[in-house]
């Protein structure tokens, strides 16, 4: 089982996600929004997986993603969006991303990826 | 001119008859010497003078009338031409400003706001011209107070759809979470569970009909389109419906020719419109119907057909069955849990796509609805045209 690093700014979301995941028996840390998950990583948890929400204050799940990829990190990352299209939403062209999830959530469909993406 | 013609004519003619009775007196005079035998030889003189003098008059009288008449004409002439020009000016000082006008009516009916007369020329049509303009004015100021309303309604019905997406998750979360325990949960709480769960997934579906109307409204929506066989996405929309129909004691069967060249589609979308026909013709049919979907080549065009034998709809709810919240009979509606946007968001899909969709049925007898998609370019050429001219630049703000 995974490792997994989830950000999400809506507390009951990341309740959810962590219920969701641990009852899949992965290993669920949370962060708050993006700069949480760069302080997440400077503290030592190397996640097998990012699941990170799109927008949030702060600092966005993508600009988080953009400074872990410039910091040398290659584990799979998932994005989640309010967006029905996410490809066509705010998709950055520049960024390696696996996967997207919209809202609501389908939690079968986000167990399915999770699991392939840490296969 | 005519008139001094006319004036010298008279003064001519009263000077030769003035001449012609003054020759006539001397002659009376010079006969009535020779009556009397004193005029002699001078007197006979006189006579013939006159006569000759009087025939010169003649000859001059009818030479000056000739030049007079000529003098009359040429006036004549001169005057109409005047009167002519004057009127042809008139004319054209009108008619440009008509012709302006008729030109901008057109031009406004045809949608251009911005269509104005210079205004000029005589008063009456300077007044028309000014009127012209004033209404166009309104007209535009009208138009974009629509636009803008229009604008603020699609961003209200983003915004909205979008903000309700992160609590929706939530509770449809949670009560999945429940239904994950569901055996320590007695009957009547896995009941109230399943109510909850039904719900969010109606307030899902309507949320994104409402975005995806909100979007196709606003030019937003957007479709990625590949070459997709159709066989796959056929069998595999009928799969997911298969529970519901059987459920529903419905026969639902599928009939997709071999061999049909692949077409140029998102399937995701494609799926969506088969799921909305088939979900219709499953709620709307009675138990014990047949729903079918069938495939076949046309031409360039792929036709996928969803027909079932149920109650079939009336003319004139066939007539606006794509309009959105258009929905079939009011008691069947009772029980039939759709948004009433389905079949709109099904025509904006399909002709997006480049494709369209139509409706026939006869009641008592069933519907057929037919979904036409355009075949993929063979490999090597671009198929980007067939996604039609709708597909607009993605953006949107989150």
């Amino acid at each position: 089982m995974a490792t997994i690093l989830v950000a999400d700014d809506s507390e009951t979301i990341l309740l959810l996600m962590r219920t969701r995941l641990e009852m899949a028996g992965h290993t669920v840390a949370t962060a708050a929004d993006g700069q949480e998950v760069l302080d997440h990583v400077a503290d030592g948890v190397v996640p097998d997986l990012f699941l990170l929400d799109a927008m949030m204050p702060r600092k966005s799940g993508i600009d988080a993603l953009r400074e872990l990829r410039a910091a040398g990190w290659e584990a799979p990352v998932l994005i989640v969006s309010a967006h029905q299209n996410p490809g066509d939403a705010d998709a950055p062209t520049d960024l390696a991303i696996d996967a997207y999830i919209t809202k609501p959530i389908d939690f079968d469909r986000l167990l399915e990826t999770v699991d392939e993406l840490t296969a | 001119m005519a008139v001094i013609g006319v004036g010298r004519f008279i003064q001519q003619r009263q000077d030769f008859e003035d001449s012609i009775a003054r020759s006539y007196q001397v002659e009376m005079v010079a006969r009535e010497r020779i009556a009397r035998g004193t005029g002699g030889k001078a007197a006979r003189a006189v006579v013939t003078q006159q006569a000759d003098r009087r025939d010169q008059l003649r000859d001059e009288i009818s030479s000056d009338t000739r030049d007079t008449a000529l003098l009359v004409a040429a006036g004549l002439l001169a005057g109409l031409t005047g009167a002519l020009l004057l009127f042809s000016g008139l004319i054209s000082s009108l008619r440009r400003p008509l012709e302006e006008l008729v030109d901008a009516a057109g031009r406004l009916a045809a949608g251009d706001r911005s269509a104005r007369v210079e205004v000029g020329g005589l008063a009456e049509t300077a007044t028309l011209g000014n009127a012209f303009n004033e209404m166009a004015e309104e007209l535009e100021q009208e138009e974009v107070r629509r636009a803008e309303l229009d604008r603020l309604k699609d961003e209200f019905v983003l915004t909205a759809s979008h903000e309700l997406r992160s609590p929706l998750t939530s509770v449809q979360g949670f009560a999945e979470l429940l239904m994950l325990e569901r055996d320590s949960l007695t009957p009547r709480q896995a009941e109230t569970v399943e109510v909850i769960l039904d719900n969010c997934r109606h307030l899902v579906r309507l949320l994104n009909d409402l975005l995806d109307l909100a979007r196709s409204d606003a030019g937003r929506l957007t479709i990625r389109p590949a070459a997709t066989e159709v066989a796959p996405l056929v069998e595999d929309v009928v799969r997911t419906m298969r529970a519901q129909t059987e459920a529903g004691g419905q026969a639902l069967s599928e009939q997709v020719d071999p061999g049909l060249p692949p077409i140029y589609v998102e399937p995701d979308r494609i799926r969506q419109i088969l799921v909305n026909l088939l979900t219709n013709a499953h709620e709307y049919s009675p138990e014990g119907a047949s729903i079918g979907v069938s495939a076949r080549a046309d031409g360039a065009e792929v036709e996928i057909t969803v027909s079932d034998d149920g109650p079939g709809i009336p003319a004139e709810q066939l007539e606006h069955i794509f309009e959105r919240f258009t929905r079939g009979d009011a008691g069947l509606t009772q029980r039939v849990g759709g948004t009433g946007l389905g079949l709109a968001i099904s025509k904006s899909l399909a002709e997006l796509h480049g494709g369209s969709i139509a409706a026939e049925s006869t009641v008592g007898q069933g519907s057929t609805f037919r979904l036409r998609l355009p075949v993929a370019a063979a490999p090597g050429q671009s198929g980007d045209g067939a996604a039609g001219g709708q597909s607009q630049a993605p953006a949107e703000a989150s």
